[in-house]
């Protein structure tokens, strides 16, 4: 790994931390209710570099992430580990299968439902054994998670389309320079 | 925002769609199957003695620690029918569909409803 692939990551890591660590401050309705927003970042890596920044970028907060709140190991840690790295892997496969098919948008929505299903199953085999409450419970998490997921797809596409844009605008400038 | 929403793609809108009428459709769907299949738990003395749901009519007879006491299941309702006690509180309550019924000097207590599918919970983050 070159140096500037590890300032990239380091930097979206601290980006995504920051998320992770905002959102767990914010007051929810539902204790396991979250917006998900760091996966906005993991999004954006994937989008402007490539899959292995963006499942590096994903292991690191979930990781560090537990670490700062106090969750290492446990419970919610494992269900952040399966949810985050099976949602980072759906996007990336969806990512290399075809670039055109699915925008931010799609592949957020994506990541969003692969992220709820494997924590649903972690939760089932691990923690619930009673699959009906499983099954009670996953429609309604797939519909919030597509809601989120929606809203994380978009900012992820404005983020990535102005940070292209910066880029191309500053290597207009050195050309001119 | 609306430039992001006019960019994304023909999938995009097809696979949001599909989610949402999914999930919603599973939601309905999963009231339904739940509340048919609602469950009864009777109590003595905190240990379970009779599991079964409200679908069937019939009328149960259970031991407690003052004599025989008679729960009774009708039309996806339940009820104390009989219970050897002073008070008969639990008599009283009649007929409910979810919730408890407690015959405290009995020690038995009767749970319905879905009060039996609470042990869910996890905290993700």
């Amino acid at each position: 790994m070159q140096l500037q692939d590890k300032y990239r990551v380091a930097i979206l890591s601290a980006y995504a931390l920051a998320l992770h660590g905002f959102e767990a401050m914010l007051p929810s309705p539902i204790p396991w209710l979250r917006v998900g927003l760091a996966n906005i970042i993991t999004l954006t890596a994937l989008l402007l570099f490539d899959f292995r920044t963006a499942l590096m970028i994903t292991l690191i907060r979930v990781i560090l992430g537990s670490l700062f709140t106090g969750t290492f190991l446990g419970p919610s840690f494992i269900l952040s580990l399966g949810g985050g790295v099976c949602g980072t892997c759906s996007m990336g496969i969806m990512l290399l299968m075809s670039r055109k098919l699915f925008g931010p948008v799609g592949l957020s929505l994506i990541g969003a439902l692969f992220h709820n299903a494997a924590q649903l199953f972690l939760a089932h085999w691990l923690f619930i054994q009673r699959i009906e409450a499983v099954l009670f419970i996953s429609p309604l998490i797939i519909l919030i998670g597509t809601i989120t997921g929606f809203m994380n797809g978009i900012v992820a596409e404005i983020l990535v389309k102005n940070l292209l844009k910066k880029e191309s605008d500053s290597l207009h400038n050195v050309a001119q320079a | 925002m609306r430039r992001a929403l006019s960019n994304t793609t023909i999938a995009d809108r097809i696979l949001f769609f599909i989610l949402i009428v999914v999930s919603c459709a599973g939601m309905f769907y999963s009231r339904d199957a739940l509340s048919q299949g609602t469950d009864v738990v009777i109590e003595v003395g905190g240990k379970s003695v009779y599991a079964t749901s409200l679908d069937a009519n019939r009328e149960i007879p259970v031991e407690g620690t003052h004599g025989r006491a008679i729960v009774e299941i009708r039309d996806g309702k339940i009820r104390m029918k009989e219970a050897r006690c002073d008070n008969h509180i639990c008599m009283k309550q009649g007929w409910i569909t979810q919730g408890t019924i407690v015959c405290l000097p009995n020690s038995i207590v009767v749970i319905t409803g879905g009060g039996l599918n609470k042990d869910v919970d996890a905290v993700t983050g």
